[in-house]
């Protein structure tokens, strides 16, 4: 098995702000990685460059393969991803927005019905499925993001921050999703929620200040510093009490 | 699956937008309101009633350039902008689509939303025309088409606002003030004092109803005596429609091709 993610000293300048900082990174194939730091660290850049978002100030980011600059397309067809907290469009309804998005993707038809039907059950929003997004919560669309980055089946997902917004009861019901979906996929993960983490992922990469602190499995951090939590803080530079 | 058939999911999504937006059948309602009063108020105030001949009602109860504007600014003010500022572009900006298509998409929707307030309004003269008239002059279809071409050009033009603003709000003020006051304030300075004005905006606008009948023709047939208006017509001359029409075409090119290359180069950060 190969490398679904290759960042390779991935730099990004925000005028003269240095948010990544040759950033080298492997992600093989199937594997759940989390991607976690405090807040500028740069979790939020390196997805938006994943997704073509945003331009890297120099290196290079590959998808299955494909250099997301040089071919856009193909490295975008192989991922599902929730970045920040995105809006949908709110005078449609949520079928509305999983049709268009599934249709750009190549579905069609039954099959995209049926997906569409299916995801939305999976987030447990059929009662909502007809209704303008317009009235829908904050956790609502995050649900429904979810179902938009699981719609066309993608081999890889990319999630910034999935659980935002989401109550307790919907943050256990979106990790079971994403725990199951990472059987089959590769799933690359930023968070603040260590124990989501912990329970998703198999390795993390840390990052602070743009720069790659360490990229290990979850087990040989909790052996090395006890808890993820305290490999986190002793190496992100907070206080362990 | 080739970009045409991505276009035509966009163009399709993007019109359904448009369709489930209250916008539309404001401005609809707003076109009917503009006809209704014209048809309304000309009896009323106007002593001799509807004018001599139908070409000049015709020109009276043209709202095309004002439609074309006001559907330009409501269909494409956030056509970009809205997605950077709305964050939508989130959603659809990691799907496989060219960033092109999704503005061809976005433009050809909000033109065709346009065409409908326009196609609308010129059914409405021409039930009058028939109504008061008895014909429908062949000249109504030069306007019509001048007026597609205003509102394409309009178009292209609040997509460039809308492709540098930072929100759809500036975008939309942006475009009002640039063809309300800056290029009619040109217009009338360039005109009034004899200078060439074909290639100001709003000239093209004015086009739609100076294919139907010159200025002093229409107050001919409203009863006005055109000398009332003393040395402010004695430097005006004729439009030429050719040459407003060409000042439309590079309006549309230029600002469509604008609003594409600084549309390409924004990012979603």
């Amino acid at each position: 098995m190969g490398d679904s993610i290759i960042i390779e000293n991935l730099t990004k300048y925000y005028n003269d702000f240095l948010a990544l900082d040759d950033l080298s990174l492997r992600v093989p194939e199937g594997e759940n990685i989390g991607l976690l730091g405090p807040n500028g660290a740069g979790k939020s850049t390196t997805l938006k460059i994943m997704c073509a978002l945003i331009r890297a100030s120099s290196g290079k980011v590959f998808i299955d393969g494909f250099d997301i600059l040089e071919e856009p397309e193909k490295a975008l067809s192989r991922i599902g991803a929730i970045i920040e907290t995105p809006e949908f469009y709110s005078y449609l309804t949520p079928i509305d927005n999983l049709s268009y998005f599934g249709k750009l993707r190549g579905m069609s038809g039954n099959n995209l019905m049926k997906k569409i039907d299916e995801v939305i059950a999976l987030v447990k929003l059929e009662k909502w499925s007809k209704v303008k997004i317009e009235k829908f919560s904050r956790g609502m669309k995050q649900r429904l993001a979810l179902a938009q980055c699981l719609l066309h089946d993608p081999p890889i997902l990319i999630l910034d921050e999935p659980g935002l917004g989401l109550d307790p009861k919907g943050l256990v019901e979106f990790r079971e999703i994403i725990s199951d979906a990472g059987r089959s996929k590769t799933v690359f993960f930023a968070s603040h929620q260590l124990n989501e983490v912990d329970l998703i992922c198999d390795k993390v990469a840390i990052i602070n200040n743009g720069k790659l602190l360490i990229y290990e499995s979850i087990d040989v951090l909790k052996q090395k510093y006890q808890s993820l939590e305290i490999a986190y803080l002793k190496l992100t530079g907070g206080s362990v009490e | 699956m080739s970009d045409l058939e991505k276009l035509k999911i966009v163009i399709q999504y993007e019109f359904l937008k448009h369709f489930r937006r209250k916008r539309l059948y404001i401005v609809l309602g707003i076109a009917l309101l503009v006809e209704a009063l014209v048809l309304i108020l000309i009896p009323v105030l106007m002593e001799q009633g509807y004018p001599d001949d139908a070409l000049s009602m015709a020109a009276l109860l043209t709202a095309g350039p004002g439609l074309a504007v006001i559907g330009a600014v409501f269909f494409a003010g956030d056509a970009v902008a809205g997605e950077f500022e709305g964050k939508t572009g989130f959603l659809l900006f990691i799907n496989p689509v060219k960033r092109v298509v999704l503005w061809v998409g976005k433009y050809l929707a909000g033109f065709l939303a346009t065409t409908i307030l326009v196609v609308f309004s010129y059914i409405i003269i021409s039930i009058a025309l028939l109504a008061i008239y008895q014909q429908v002059p062949v000249e109504l279809l030069k306007s019509f088409g001048l007026c597609m071409l205003y509102a394409a050009s309009v178009l292209s033009v609040t997509f460039l606002f809308s492709a540098v603003s930072k929100g759809s709000m500036g975008a939309t003020v942006m475009t009002l003030l640039f063809i309300f006051v800056v290029c009619g304030i040109l217009e009338s300075v360039l005109m009034a004092t004899g200078k060439p004005y074909w290639f100001i905006l709003s000239t093209g606008g004015d086009s739609i109803t100076a294919v139907l009948t010159d200025m002093s023709k229409m107050f001919e047939s409203l009863g006005i005596d055109p000398s009332r208006f003393g040395s402010m017509l004695e430097n005006y001359k004729p439009m030429d429609v050719s040459l407003a029409a060409v000042g439309m075409v590079i309006y549309l090119v230029v600002g469509f091709a604008g609003s594409l290359w600084f549309s390409n180069r924004r990012q979603l950060a």
